[in-house]
């Protein structure tokens, strides 16, 4: 039987050789993410392990959704070779063992290939972390034996579950089928779909729900998810819209033959136009997803902070900005912050034992009378009056409550970690802190070594501009209006945020691309005997390109579209978060980015759609029209 | 005309190689119902080549498919080399693709990707069946294609890739061999080799065949020739000549 997986090898091979290559990047980007986790865990860098974790999910996400839905193509499109074997004495068993060795041997030749590539994958990453700031220059990610398990696990695991369902559905094949002309007669929208699409529907309905009442901070990963499964439901019900799509191309193109013509393609090969649709679809989703929550969190935090911080300038400097600042003629009052590092040390007792997790954490350093009147938005609701030097207050999201005790140590004090009661909860900000801490709790030499902010209030009547010089030339610090410190505050977090995406999407994104024009070379290059047919039907070999070309940038539209909502559900995730944070919804659409992925996606299916199907052309059309297959 | 009791050719029941008992076959849902085959009862004995013609659309292929177990029928009987087959499941159909009838299709339906020869051993290993490639060899060079037994289908002509598939139907010696329009695709002198080679299966081997054809000089090859009409046979002809069959024919069609 293998033997004739082997021919049908060499037959088909740009289907095979598709499948193969979704399979070595997957494992290839899997693996890279995993091991760089692994050694950032292992060696400490704390900040960069949520932002990794986050990375290998999306990237094991990517390789179980494409490998798994261009496995279940190629079996789909193989319908008649297959009914054909079940005319000539195979049975059900036989064709599902055939598509299940097939699946096992790509999965194999796919991570044979796929570990190297997940070496130097591990480079590139581990570069881009680098440049990124997101790990120090001298990272160096170890290799781990046993990863080879997880990328055959990966490999082949995901190659064979991807075609068990199809072989299921494959093997049920009529063999009368063989005699047919069109081999996908099958039905599309299967029970499966339907299962999985509202199941993974109604997942990101509740995951954009909570999402909503989450903090920022946890804003990020969960909208991820719900691009993630707004992707999967999706794409599993697009063979619903891919007819009424294929109606609107046929008013938009009415009268012209080949529109109609693609028209009719288009919903006839339901399957494949779904098929090509799925890898845009998740890329538009995450990118546009991502990249409007985090452009949305931004802004968010931005207008809140230009409502709730009450001044005129803000002195950057480091150390406490002493008695000098307050004393500038024309200063009515000053209100300094501290961004200490600390780590915190939780302690849970697990069947009897104690378990200990220490955590790298910044609290904010502020003296709560003077910040009160800088922020009294924070002050509000009197918990941050609590506060004093063997206190501390926590944000809303930290998950402490007042009455708690915390274990805290500053980073470069000797006499270690302090256990302090929590005396009160801010009220809920978009930018709030984890930990504050009265100023007083710092030791004055840890304090020169930290940068501070001051906000500076103005005795009325003054001019801002000349207390700020006065402030320069007294060496006080870089002055700065309020407003334009939040501004550059909100740019340099764009910048983290766009690292941030970087770093997440980057090469997942890359691999989401190459699998979109994998789709479109393998549909058009299965379909060499029907662009022959409608040669000669009479259609010029530019017309067959061009009908062609049509039908791909329709189908592009489907995953553009479908794309847009996935991520459209996200913002309204983040919507309604900062709705509920700061009593005004607000959703920033990456318009920029939504171009640039317009035209991308488009500019690459165009490019892809011609090339493969003027080679798919290329032979006379009478060699390939009467040899039926 | 009511199924045509006098013309048609029923074999006592036992010896026919495939037998149909007042079979009808409704294509499409209730309201827009077809009947493609209505009422119909055959009979073929063993070692016998039935010809079934008729026009476009006057079920030939569908009587085809559910003697052969491809379709199922909406009622009456199908008894193939002594078993009811009606009803049968899936696995048993495949038992009996796999031991007792072959096909033969106008478009040969050959795999693309396999060379003649692994064509001609794919029941055989579909089966199980060992057997030395010498016999895999011997079928191939009976059918005239010794030297061709390392070349894929696109690179034989019809003809060729058609005594291919004749091939693969003889090789596991099925006791009824079904072929629609075997001849259909093919040029006069590749048709008559093809032909000769049917004739060679039911005189040598003792095997059925049943095959549906346009072509009056393929039908005239069979030992009788049923003629069918809006899913009815309508007539039946033994041993005519070309000119009988072709005359019969167009006062079908006219």
């Amino acid at each position: 039987m293998l033997r004739l997986s082997f021919s049908t090898f060499a037959q088909r091979w740009p289907l095979f050789a598709g499948a193969i290559l979704t399979v070595c990047l997957g494992v290839g980007l899997v693996q890279s993410s995993l091991l760089i986790l692994i050694s950032a865990a292992t060696g400490g860098y704390v900040e960069a392990i949520t932002l990794l974790a986050i990375t290998l999910a999306v990237s094991v996400f990517l390789a179980v959704f494409i490998v798994s839905s261009t496995f279940a193509f190629t079996v789909a499109q193989r319908r008649k070779d297959l009914a054909l074997l079940r005319l000539v004495g195979g049975s059900r068993k036989q064709l599902r063992r055939l598509l299940l060795s097939e699946a096992l041997l790509l999965g194999l030749i796919g991570t044979a290939i796929g570990v190297p590539i997940g070496v130097a994958l591990m480079d590139v990453q581990t570069w881009l972390l680098g440049t990124l700031g997101f790990v120090p220059g001298g990272f160096d990610p170890a290799w781990l034996d046993w990863i080879l398990g997880v990328s055959a696990g990966i490999g082949v695991g995901v190659a064979v579950a991807g075609v068990l369902a199809a072989s299921k559905r494959a093997a049920a094949v009529r063999p009368l089928e063989a005699l047919r002309d069109t081999g996908s007669a099958a039905k599309v929208m299967t029970g499966t779909r339907w299962f999985f699409g509202l199941l993974f529907l109604a997942g990101t309905v509740a995951l954009v729900i909570v999402a909503s009442f989450a903090g920022p901070v946890a804003a990020i990963p969960l909208t991820v998810n719900s691009a993630l499964t707004a992707a999967v439901a999706l794409s599993a019900l697009s063979p619903l819209v891919v007819p009424l799509l294929g109606r609107l191309l046929g008013l938009a193109l009415r009268g012209s033959a080949l529109g109609r013509l693609a028209q009719a393609n288009l919903t006839d090969g339901v399957r494949r136009s779904a098929s090509t649709a799925a890898p845009l679809l998740v890329l538009v989703a995450l990118l546009l997803g991502q990249s409007g929550v985090m452009a949305s969190i931004g802004e968010a935090t931005e207008r809140e902070q230009r409502r709730n911080l009450v001044g005129d300038l803000v002195v950057t400097g480091q150390g406490a900005p002493g008695a000098g600042l307050a004393e500038t003629p024309g200063v009515a009052s000053v209100a300094t912050r501290f961004d200490v590092p600390i780590t915190v040390t939780t302690r849970t007792v697990d069947d009897g034992e104690v378990e200990t997790e220490t955590e790298d954490d910044a609290a904010l350093a502020i003296d709560p009378e003077t910040y009160a009147l800088a922020n009294p938005a924070m002050a509000s609701d009197g918990a941050l009056a609590e506060l004093s030097g063997d206190t501390v207050v926590v944000g809303d999201d930290s998950g402490f409550a007042a009455g708690d005790t915390i274990t805290v140590a500053i980073k470069g004090v000797e006499s270690g970690e302090r256990t302090m009661r929590v005396a009160g909860v801010l009220p809920p900000a978009l930018d709030s802190p984890y930990v504050v801490i009265a100023a007083e709790s710092v030791p004055a030499d840890v304090a020169a070594t930290l940068p501070s902010y001051s906000i500076v209030k103005l005795a009325e009547g003054t001019s801002p501009e000349a207390v700020a010089s006065a402030i320069e030339q007294r060496g006080l610090g870089q002055v700065s209006p309020l407003g334009d410190w939040i501004g550059a505050q909100a740019v340099k977090q764009q910048d983290v945020s766009t690292g941030i995406m970087t770093v997440i999407l980057g090469l997942s994104g890359l691999y989401a691309l190459i699998a979109v024009v994998n789709a479109v070379v393998i549909a058009a290059a299965e379909r060499k005997r029907e662009f022959a047919i409608a040669r000669l039907s009479g259609l010029s070999r530019p017309q067959v390109v061009r009908t062609a070309l049509v039908e791909s940038l329709a189908v592009t539209v489907i995953g553009l579209v479908l794309g847009g909502v996935a991520a459209a559900g996200t913002w309204a995730g983040i919507g309604m978060a900062t709705h509920r944070i700061l009593g005004e919804a607000v959703v920033v659409v990456p318009w920029a980015l939504l171009g640039i992925v317009v035209a991308g996606a488009f500019a690459v299916v165009t490019v892809t759609s011609v090339l493969t199907s003027l080679s798919a052309t290329r032979p006379r059309p009478i060699s390939l029209a009467g040899a039926g297959e | 005309m009511s199924a045509a009791v006098g013309t048609e050719p029923v074999a006592p029941v036992g010896s026919a190689a495939i037998e149909l008992r007042g079979a009808s076959k409704d294509y499409g849902p209730k309201r827009e119902r077809v009947r493609a085959l209505d009422n119909v009862s055959v009979a073929c004995g063993r070692g016998s080549w039935t010809a079934v013609m008729g026009p476009s659309g006057s079920g030939k292929s569908t009587l085809l498919h559910c003697a052969a177990g491809l379709e199922q029928l909406s009622s009456g009987q199908v008894h193939l080399a002594g078993k009811d087959i009606t009803g049968a499941s899936d696995r048993e159909l495949t038992e009996l693709r796999r031991r007792d009838i072959g096909f033969v299709f106008q478009n040969f339906n050959l795999v693309a990707s396999l060379t003649a020869e692994q064509n001609v051993a794919l029941p055989l290993k579909l089966a199980g069946v060992r057997v030395p490639a010498s016999q895999v060899r011997e079928v191939l060079a009976s059918v005239g294609l010794a030297d061709r037994r390392k070349h894929r289908p696109r690179e034989l002509s019809g003809g060729q890739q058609q005594r291919v598939a004749i091939a693969r139907a003889m090789v596991m010696r099925p006791k009824v061999l079904f072929a629609d329009e075997p001849t259909g695709a093919l040029d006069s002198n590749s048709a008559r080799q093809v032909l000769r080679l049917l004739r060679n299966m039911v005189e040598g081997a003792g095997q059925t065949i049943v095959m549906v054809t346009h072509d009056p000089a393929a039908a005239a090859s069979a030992d009788s020739v049923l003629f069918l009409s809006d899913g009815r046979i309508v007539d039946h002809a033994v041993a005519p000549t070309a000119r009988e069959v072709a005359d019969r024919l167009a006062s079908l069609e006219g």
